[in-house]
């Protein structure tokens, strides 16, 4: 859904890590380095940014500015 | 004699060695770390407006897993707190306030957009997406964040990583050995190097992980080259999650433990006194 706050196994903060994270594989750098770079070095917090797919975007879709339009009127 | 010896620090994490202590000394101050030594996190939240596509609890669960600076000398644990209430007191609890609306644009929430009302209990890092707003969606919520203990939830714990392992000794029998290096070559943490002299080195000790692969490989029967964990030396290794300093974290559970002794000394004189009477 949205990137977890900490790393699931060890409790690491990895969530503000993420932004910089997808915007530097998106350029094209190895993934590995990246997380290196980020002083992400356990495997389990590795897997947390490698792994996740931000489906949130998906659904916030489903509220454009449509909605608000139509909730303009209830307001 | 116990020794400690600092092997590296940073801002996050230390690792050092501690000599002359038990297996069983070790692991009571790991787990001290991770289950007793409190931290600030957000405990309750009232959601006064949500919009936002994350249910109401998930966005609680959310919120209380954001590590927050804790400021340990000026706020009590609520169980202590002199106030006994049950919303708690300025003493045992902090308050955050969170509200933000997307307006034309979707709009990402982060952590430092929850307003601490005390500045010494704010998110560790302001980088931390709590949620992302469509247009027109909107968050209004006050958190209570408070104090607690890491053996009720994970999100009081203070480290994200405690642990201690033996210090590795590796010992080279230099009549034994001819040098053949397949030891080198099997090592995985590259802990032995051949030396000028055509000798096995030790390179990097506090490498090994003693997994043994260089006795098993050795030719020689039996093997020249021994690899024990030296069941009086731990290498620890502590890493905070930005709640509190590495030394402070070690030091409250040191002060926590010395607590525990005293007061079961303090038990046990009183019992003994009273049964002298009897």
């Amino acid at each position: 859904m949205i990137i977890p706050v900490r790393c699931f196994t060890c409790g690491k903060l990895i969530g503000d890590k993420w932004e910089e994270f997808s915007r530097r594989v998106k350029n094209g750098e190895p993934a590995g380095k990246v997380l290196d770079d980020l002083g992400v070095t356990r495997y389990c917090c590795r897997r947390m940014l490698l792994s996740h797919v931000e489906i949130i975007d998906e659904l916030t879709n489903f509220y454009g500015k449509r909605n608000v339009k139509n909730e303009e009127g209830r307001r | 004699m116990m020794s400690v010896q600092i092997l590296e620090k940073d801002e996050d994490s230390m690792s050092f060695v501690v000599n002359g202590i038990t297996a069983s000394l070790a692991n009571t101050l790991r787990r001290i770390i991770l289950s007793e030594v409190p931290c600030m996190a957000i405990d309750d939240i009232m959601i006064i407006e949500n919009d936002s596509v994350l249910h109401d609890e998930v966005l609680g669960l959310r919120l209380g897993l954001i590590p927050l600076k804790t400021d340990l000398d000026s706020y009590n644990l609520p169980e202590e707190c002199e106030c006994k209430s049950e919303l708690g007191c300025h003493l045992c609890r902090a308050v955050l306030i969170l509200d933000v609306e997307a307006e034309s644009d979707e709009r990402i929430v982060y952590s430092k957009d929850l307003v601490p009302e005390d500045p010494n209990v704010a998110p560790v890092s302001g980088e931390i997406p709590i949620v992302k707003l469509a247009p027109g969606q909107r968050i209004r919520l006050e958190a209570y964040a408070k104090l607690g203990r890491g053996k009720e939830h994970a999100k009081w714990q203070p480290v994200s990583a405690c642990i201690y392992r033996y210090l590795p000794e590796i010992k080279i029998d230099s009549e034994r050995c001819d040098g053949c290096g397949v030891c080198i070559d099997v090592c995985p943490r590259r802990v032995l190097a051949k030396s000028e002299e055509g000798k096995i080195e030790i390179k990097r000790l506090l490498e090994c992980t003693l997994c043994k692969d260089c006795m098993t490989v050795c030719p020689k029967d039996p093997p020249a080259i021994e690899v024990q964990g030296n069941q009086n030396s731990f290498i620890f290794y502590v890493e905070s999650t930005g709640v509190l300093p590495v030394e402070r974290i070690i030091r409250e559970a040191l002060k926590i433990y010395e607590r525990k002794c005293s007061e079961f000394l303090e038990q046990l004189s009183v019992k003994l006194n009273v049964s002298e009477k009897d």
